[in-house]
C-alpha cells in the first residue's frame, strides 16, 4: 500500500520524501530512547539518588526534544508531500480522463468518477499526512525499545523480540478472518440495494397490482439476507478480534511475569523490574494502536487502489502523426467489434459511403445500428478490420482532426448547465453572435428562447432539466448547424416527439444533412426512403443493401419494417373488437 | 457552518496519532469492511436532496444550520429509542470494561509496591499478576461482548428500520416518488439507515469508553497524588488552549475556501465526464480540460493555504498530548517534589502506566465527530420520511365500504375537482367530468396544461386539494388503496419490470392466475411468442435470460394490466410509440386493453383520438372545450387550432418523397 502510494507522488514533489521518512525515523527512535533512558532514570529516582535522576532526566529532556522536532518536521514534510501529491495526482487523473475513449465513460457516472478525484485522492492524502507515521512508528517505537533494552536487560529484550512476531501473526489472522466474510457482506448489501432501487422504481407497478404487500416480498427477503450477512461478519469477527486482544495482553503479563520473577529471585533491583515493567507497558502501547488503524489501512488501501485503477484505464491511442482525410467518404473494411461483455458485436461489416451521400441503417434494437455510429466517431476503437475516412484510418487522425469532420446528433443530448447561447456556441466557440442565432434559428430554438423566462440567458438548468426533450434535441442540432462539419452522424430519437416538436426537428435535420455525408440510424419510414442506400442490420451483420426500390420489391426484413411503419402511423386509438 | 464543524472536527481527528491510548491490550475494533468509511471523509455539506450542490451555493445560513443540527440530533433520538435500551446495557459492559482497564494497572502498580518490600512474598506477587491477567481477560471479553453486542443490536435496528420505511413508503402518494430519483430513495433506505450504524453499534460505546476511563483513573491518581495529578493535567490544557487559537475567523475564512474549491473540482468533475461526448465531439477537450487544470489548482492552493497553518498549530499541541512528553513533565515533577519530600517515589508508578495516554483518550472522542454528524444528518433526512403526509385512507372498512366495494361498472366522476402541486399554484381548477364506464376520454391541452396531472390523480399519485374524484360513486379516498389499484390500472411511458420471472411480472398482477390465464393475457398482448422463444420461456429471468426491448417490455406490461382487469385505466399515448421497432404491435396490444374499460387517455398526437368517445381540451388547469373530434375540429376553438398545427405537421412529416426531403 505505501509503496503504490508513493507511486501517486509525482517526481517534483517528491524531494521531501527522505527527508519525511527521516524524519519519522528520528522521531520513533527518540521515542524508544527516551523510554529506555526512563530505566536508569526510575532506578535513580526510586534510589533517592536525586543527583543521578536529574542528570537522567536531563538526558531524557533532550531525546524527547529530538522527538519532538521530529514529530513537527514529519508532520510538515508529510503534508507538504501530500498537497503534492493531491496537485500531481488530480491533474493527472483529468489528463488521463480527456484521453479516455468514450466508451469508458458509458458504464459509469460521474458522481462515483468525481468521488475519486476528489474523495479518494484526499483519502490518499492522509496516508501521508498521518498514516505512514503511525505505521513506522507503531512497529519502529516497540522494535528501537526492544533494542534498547538489550544494553539493559537482554532477556526482556529477547522475549519482546519473541513476543512481537506472535502478536503480528494473531493481528494477520484476525484481519484474514474477517474479510473472508467481508466477501457475503457485500454480495448481500448489493442485493438488497438492487432491491431498494427496484423497490422505488417498481413503485407504481407495485401498487397498480394491489401488490404492494406482495412485491416487496423480494425487498424484505433482500432485506432479511442482508442482517444476516452482518451478523454473520461480527459472529465471524468475534474469535480473531478476542485472540488478538488475549494474545496482546498475555505477552504484555508475561513480560510483566519475567521481569517481576528476575526481581523476586534477586537477579534484578526491584527499583529496575518497576522501571522495565513501565517501559513493556511503552513498548506494547503502540501496537495496540496499530491494530486499531488496521480499518484506516484497509480503506486508505482501497483508496489507493482505486485511484491507480483509474489511472490505469486504457487510453485512446493517439497517433504520433496526424493524418487528413482526403474526402468526406466513409469505409467500413471487415471492421469487428465487441463490447467486453460481449453479448452485442458487429460482426463483418464492410460498407462505403461516398461522399456526400446518405446511408440509413434499419433494424431491430440491439442490432448494432447506434454501435455503428459510435465506432465511426471513435467512442470506441473497431476489433478487427478498420474504418477509414477520406480512405485514411480514423485511428491514424488525430482526435482533433477526425472530430472536425464530424457533426454528432445522438439521442442522449448532453446540456451543460449554462445559458442556451452558450449551450448552442459549444458547436463552434469561435462564432459570431450572428451565426450562433442564425443556427438557432433554422433549428427553431428561438421558439424555445421566447418562452422561457430569461432569453437567451436562461440557465437551462443540471443537465438541461429545464427544457423539454424534445427541445433538448432542437438545441444539439442547432449547435451541429454551428459547427457545420461535412460528416453527419445521426442517431434519430427513438422517443417519441408530438408532431409540432417533430416537425420542427424534422426542418432542422434537412438543413443539417443538406449537401453532408450522412450515417443515419433510421426509425421513420420518410428518412430511410429517400438515402441512397440503406443497410439492413441484423445481430451485427449487415444482412441486406441497396435503395429503398430495391429492397422493398425483395420482401425481406425491409419490406416488413416498412409496412409495420406505414401501420404504426395510421393508428387511432380505438378498442379492439370483442 | 456545518462544512467548518466537520473540518474542525477532523482537525482533532488527525491529532489521534502520535497520541496513545492509556491502556494496555488492544482496544477491539470490530468495523465491518463494507463500510469502511472512517476515517472523516470531507462531503460537501449536504441536508437537502440536491445532488451536486452548484458552484455558486450562496453561504448556508450559521443559525439555520445550527437548528438544523439540532433537530437532527433529536431526530436520532428518536429514531434510536426502540434500541436505546440495549445500547445503555451494551454501553454498561463496556463502562465495567473500562474500570476493569484502571484496575488491572491497579493490581500492577500493587505489583510494583510488593517488590520494594523486603522480603518480597513471591506467592502475592505472582498471585497479583495472575489476578491482572484475569482482570485484563475480562476487560477484553466484555469489551469484544459489548460491541458484539451493538452489532447484533444494530443488524436488528437496520432491518426493522427498513421494513418500516418501506412499509411507510408503500402509503405515500406515488407522486413522492416520481418527483425524485430512485438513486434517492435508495439513498435513504439503504446509506443513510446505514449512516445511523456509527449511532448504533459505535458512539454511545465509544463516549462510554472515552469517559469512564480517564474519570476513573483521574479519581484513582487524585488518591494517589492530588499534586501530580494537577501536574498531569497540564499538558492537557496546554493542548486544548493550543487547539482553540484554531477557531478563528481567519482559519474559517481559508476553510470556507478550501471547501468551494473542493465543490469546484468535484462539480467540474462531474460535467467533464457528464458532458465528455460534447466536448469531445466539438473539439473543446482542451478548454474542458483547462478548466479542470484550474479548479485544481486552486483547490490545491486553497488546501495548503488551510492547512499549513494549522498543521503548524496542530502538530505543536500534538507533542504536548504525547505520551513520551507526558511522561518526561511527570517524572520532571516527581523528582522535583520527591527531592523536597512531597512525593513517595513508588507513587509515580501509577502515573507513568496509566496517567501519561489520559489526554489522548479524550481525543478519542472527537474521533467520531465526522460519523456522528453524518449519522445525526442521515437521522434527519429519515424522520423527515417517516412524518411525510401518506395518502389518506379509512382506517376501518366499515359497513358501507364493504357494501360500496362490491364490483361497480367504472363510473368515474370528478367533482370540481381543484390540485396544485405547491400552494397558492393550481394546476388544475373546477374540473368538473364525467368518464362513462366503457368509453375512452381523451385529456388534450398544450404541454403545462395539466393534461398528466388530472390522469395522476385518477391513479392517486396525488390528493386533489379541492373537490373530490368518484368511482362508483365512492370518493377514491375512501378505498382502501388495494382496493383501489385492483379497480384503476395505469400504463404509462415508462415500464416498470421486477427482478424476477417473465411469470412472477405477470403474477404480480394477480397472484393466483393460472398458466393458461398468463398465457392467454400474454397472447392478447401479443408478447406470447417472443416469450416461448426464450430460453426459458415464462420462467426465464428479466435481465438475465429474458432480454427485452422496450416494446417488448411495453407489451409484458400490457399483458399484466389485462390480467389485472381493473375496470378504470389511466393510458398515456405516447406509449404506443416507446418502440420504433414494435410500434404496430404495442398499438394492437393497447386496443385490446382498452376494450371494455372506462379508460382516460393523455394525448400527444391528435390524428391517433379522432375516434374517443370524449375529447376534454385543457388549457391552463382548466377544461376549456369537450366533445368529439368532429365537433370540436370545427368549433373555432383552442381544439381547432391544435389540430390545424397537428395536420401542418403531420403533412409535413408525410411529405411525399422528394429528394430534398433529407439530402
Amino acid at each position: 500500500m505505501i509503496r503504490k502510494a508513493i507511486a501517486l507522488v509525482p517526481a517534483d514533489a517528491r524531494q521531501p520524501l527522505p527527508a519525511h521518512l527521516g524524519a519519522i525515523g528520528v522521531y520513533s527512535i527518540a521515542q524508544a530512547a527516551a523510554y529506555v533512558v526512563l530505566v536508569p532514570l526510575l532506578e535513580a529516582f526510586l534510589g533517592r539518588d536525586w543527583a543521578a535522576a536529574s542528570i537522567w532526566l536531563a538526558v531524557m529532556a533532550g531525546t524527547v526534544a529530538v522527538a519532538a522536532v521530529g514529530s513537527y518536521l514529519q508532520s510538515m514534510l508529510g503534508l507538504r508531500i501530500g498537497v503534492g501529491m493531491l496537485r500531481g495526482v488530480s491533474i493527472r487523473l483529468g489528463d488521463h480522463l480527456s484521453t479516455l475513449p468514450l466508451g469508458w465513460f458509458a458504464g459509469r457516472d460521474s458522481a462515483s468518477v468525481a468521488r475519486v478525484v476528489v474523495g479518494e485522492v484526499r483519502e490518499v492524502l492522509g496516508v501521508f499526512a498521518r498514516l505512514l507515521a503511525i505505521l513506522i512508528a507503531g512497529i519502529a517505537v516497540p522494535l528501537g525499545i526492544a533494542v534498547g533494552l538489550l544494553f539493559v536487560d537482554w532477556r526482556l529484550s529477547v522475549a519482546m523480540f519473541l513476543g512481537l512476531p506472535v502478536m503480528a501473526l494473531v493481528n494477520i489472522l484476525a484481519g484474514r478472518s474477517y474479510r473472508s466474510v467481508d466477501d457475503r457482506m457485500h454480495q448481500s448489501a448489493a442485493e438488497a440495494n438492487a432491491r431498494v432501487l427496484e423497490f422505488a422504481v417498481a413503485q407504481p407497478a407495485l401498487r397498480a397490482f394491489g401488490g404492494v404487500g406482495n412485491g416487496t416480498r423480494a425487498l424484505d427477503t433482500a432485506l432479511v439476507k442482508q442482517q444476516r450477512a452482518a451478523k454473520a461478519l461480527t459472529a465471524a469477527a468475534i474469535p480473531g478480534l478476542a485472540a488478538f486482544t488475549l494474545v496482546v495482553q498475555l505477552v504484555f503479563l508475561a513480560l510483566v511475569y519475567l521481569v517481576v520473577s528476575r526481581a523476586t529471585s534477586g537477579e534484578i533491583s526491584a527499583a529496575s523490574a518497576i522501571a522495565l515493567i513501565v517501559v513493556t507497558a511503552r513498548f506494547i502501547d503502540p501496537l495496540t494502536q496499530l491494530g486499531q488503524v488496521g480499518t484506516a489501512v484497509r480503506t486508505s488501501a482501497a483508496a489507493v487502489d482505486r485511484v491507480h485503477g483509474l489511472l490505469e484505464a486504457e487510453e485512446l491511442h493517439d497517433p504520433e502523426s496526424d493524418v487528413r482525410p482526403a474526402d468526406n467518404s466513409i469505409t467500413f473494411d471487415n471492421v469487428g467489434f465487441c463490447y467486453q461483455a460481449g453479448t452485442r458485436v458487429i460482426r463483418n461489416q464492410s460498407l462505403v459511403v461516398p461522399a456526400g451521400t446518405t446511408t440509413a441503417i434499419v433494424g431491430p434494437s440491439g442490432s448494432g445500428k447506434t454501435t455503428m455510429l459510435r465506432l465511426v466517431a471513435r467512442f470506441y476503437d473497431v476489433d478487427t478490420g478498420v474504418i477509414r475516412i477520406g480512405g485514411q484510418d480514423v485511428r491514424d487522425m488525430s482526435l482533433e482532426t477526425l472530430m472536425a469532420q464530424i457533426s454528432p446528433v445522438f439521442q442522449d443530448v448532453y446540456l451543460f448547465n449554462q445559458t442556451i447561447e452558450e449551450n448552442i456556441r459549444i458547436g463552434r466557440p469561435d462564432a459570431t453572435d450572428a451565426e450562433v442565432r442564425e443556427a438557432a434559428r433554422i433549428a427553431a430554438v428561438d421558439e424555445i428562447v421566447e418562452r422561457l423566462p430569461d432569453g437567451w440567458s436562461t440557465v437551462v438548468g443540471e443537465r438541461g432539466a429545464n427544457v423539454s426533450g424534445g427541445e433538448r434535441q432542437r438545441i444539439s442540432i442547432a449547435r451541429a448547424l454551428l459547427k457545420n462539419a461535412p460528416i453527419v452522424l445521426l442517431d434519430e430519437a427513438t422517443s417519441s416527439l408530438d408532431p409540432h416538436n417533430e416537425a420542427v426537428v424534422v426542418r432542422g435535420l434537412r438543413e443539417l444533412t443538406e449537401g453532408k455525408t450522412v450515417v443515419v440510424v433510421a426509425h421513420k419510414l420518410s428518412t430511410v426512403a429517400h438515402a441512397d442506400q440503406i443497410l439492413v442490420v441484423e445481430d451485427g451483420q449487415i444482412v441486406d443493401r441497396g435503395t429503398h426500390n430495391e429492397l422493398i420489391g425483395r420482401e425481406g426484413r425491409y419490406a416488413q419494417f416498412c409496412r409495420q411503419r406505414d401501420r404504426a402511423r395510421g393508428w387511432r386509438l380505438t378498442a379492439a373488437a370483442g | 457552518m456545518m462544512a467548518q464543524n466537520s473540518r474542525s472536527a477532523e482537525v482533532t481527528a488527525e491529532a489521534r496519532p502520535s497520541a496513545a491510548s492509556a491502556q494496555v491490550g488492544a482496544s477491539p475494533q470490530l468495523e465491518a469492511p463494507a463500510r469502511l468509511e472512517a476515517p472523516p471523509q470531507l462531503e460537501a455539506p449536504s441536508g437537502g436532496w440536491a445532488l451536486s450542490p452548484p458552484s455558486a451555493a450562496p453561504p448556508p445560513d450559521r443559525v439555520a444550520l445550527k437548528q438544523q443540527a439540532r433537530r437532527d440530533k433529536t431526530a436520532a433520538r428518536q429514531l434510536l429509542a426502540p434500541v436505546n435500551r440495549s445500547i445503555s446495557l451494551a454501553g454498561l459492559l463496556v463502562a465495567v470494561a473500562a474500570v476493569c482497564g484502571v484496575v488491572s494497572f491497579l493490581l500492577i502498580v500493587e505489583v510494583c509496591r510488593r517488590l520494594l518490600r523486603v522480603p518480597v512474598d513471591t506467592g502475592t506477587v505472582t498471585g497479583l499478576v495472575v489476578a491482572a491477567f484475569l482482570v485484563l481477560a475480562l476487560r477484553g471479553l466484555l469489551q469484544v461482548t459489548g460491541l458484539v453486542w451493538a452489532h447484533q443490536i444494530d443488524a436488528g435496528f437496520q432491518l426493522s428500520l427498513r421494513r418500516q420505511l418501506a412499509a411507510k413508503l408503500s402509503r405515500v402518494p406515488l407522486g413522492w416518488f416520481t418527483e425524485r430519483s430512485s438513486v434517492q430513495v435508495k439513498r435513504l433506505l439503504s446509506d443513510d439507515v446505514e449512516a445511523l450504524h456509527y449511532l448504533v453499534a459505535h458512539s454511545r460505546l465509544e463516549y462510554v469508553n472515552a469517559t469512564v476511563t480517564p474519570l476513573v483513573t483521574i479519581v484513582y491518581l487524585f488518591v494517589v497524588d492530588w499534586r501530580l495529578t494537577l501536574v498531569l493535567l497540564v499538558p492537557v490544557i496546554g493542548y486544548l488552549f493550543t487547539l482553540s487559537t484554531l477557531t478563528s475567523p481567519a482559519h474559517n475564512a481559508r476553510l470556507g475556501l478550501f471547501s468551494r474549491g473542493e465543490q469546484v473540482v468535484e462539480s467540474t468533475t462531474v460535467e467533464f465526464v457528464d458532458g465528455i461526448s460534447v466536448v469531445r465531439a466539438f473539439g473543446q477537450t482542451r478548454k474542458a480540460h483547462k478548466g479542470f487544470q484550474d479548479a485544481v489548482g486552486q483547490y490545491a492552493d486553497a488546501l495548503n493555504a488551510w492547512k499549513l497553518p494549522m498543521t503548524r498549530t496542530q502538530s505543536m499541541a500534538e507533542i504536548l498530548l504525547a505520551p513520551v512528553f507526558v511522561a518526561l513533565v511527570v517524572t520532571a515533577a516527581a523528582v522535583g517534589m520527591g527531592a523536597i519530600g512531597w512525593v513517595e517515589p513508588t507513587d509515580l508508578v501509577p502515573f507513568l502506566l496509566v496517567g501519561i495516554g489520559l489526554g489522548a483518550s479524550l481525543i478519542g472522542l472527537a474521533y467520531g465527530a465526522q460519523a456522528l454528524r453524518e449519522g445525526s444528518s442521515a437521522a434527519g433526512r429519515l424522520r423527515a420520511l417517516q412524518s411525510l403526509p401518506e395518502l389518506a385512507t379509512p382506517a376501518k372498512r366499515d359497513e358501507d365500504g364493504r357494501e360500496a366495494a362490491a364490483p361497480g361498472r367504472g363510473h368515474v366522476q370528478f367533482r370540481d375537482v381543484g390540485f396544485g402541486y405547491h400552494e397558492g399554484q393550481p394546476v388544475l381548477r373546477n374540473v368538473d367530468v364525467e368518464l362513462a364506464p366503457g368509453t375512452v376520454t381523451a385529456l388534450v391541452g398544450p404541454s403545462g396544461s395539466g393534461k398528466s396531472t388530472m390522469a395522476r390523480l385518477l391513479a392517486r399519485f396525488y390528493d386533489v386539494t379541492d373537490g373530490a374524484i368518484l368511482i362508483d360513486g365512492r370518493d377514491i379516498r375512501a378505498w382502501s388503496l388495494e382496493e383501489l389499484y385492483r379497480t384503476v390500472g395505469f400504463v404509462l411511458q415508462e415500464v416498470h419490470l421486477i427482478r424476477g420471472t417473465v411469470a412472477d411480472n405477470l403474477r404480480l398482477a394477480r397472484p393466483s392466475a393460472t398458466p393458461a390465464e398468463l398465457e392467454d393475457a400474454a397472447r392478447t398482448a401479443q408478447i406470447h411468442d417472443r416469450i416461448t422463444a426464450l430460453p426459458r420461456g415464462y420462467d426465464s429471468e428479466i435481465g438475465v435470460d429474458a432480454i427485452l426491448s422496450g416494446g417488448e417490455a411495453q407489451r409484458l406490461s400490457v399483458a399484466r394490466t389485462l390480467l389485472a382487469d381493473s375496470r378504470v385505466l389511466v393510458l398515456d399515448e405516447a406509449t404506443a410509440y416507446a418502440d420504433p421497432e414494435a410500434e404496430a404491435a404495442v398499438q394492437d396490444a393497447l386496443a385490446s386493453l382498452i376494450a371494455d374499460r372506462t379508460v382516460l387517455v393523455i394525448a400527444h398526437r391528435l390524428h391517433t383520438i379522432t375516434e374517443v368517445d370524449q375529447i376534454l381540451v385543457l388549457s391552463d388547469g382548466r377544461i376549456v372545450e369537450r366533445g368529439d373530434h368532429p365537433t370540436l375540429r370545427q368549433s373555432g376553438g383552442l381544439y381547432q387550432r391544435l389540430w390545424q398545427t397537428n395536420e401542418e405537421a403531420m403533412a409535413m412529416l408525410a411529405e411525399p418523397g422528394t429528394r430534398e426531403e433529407l439530402v
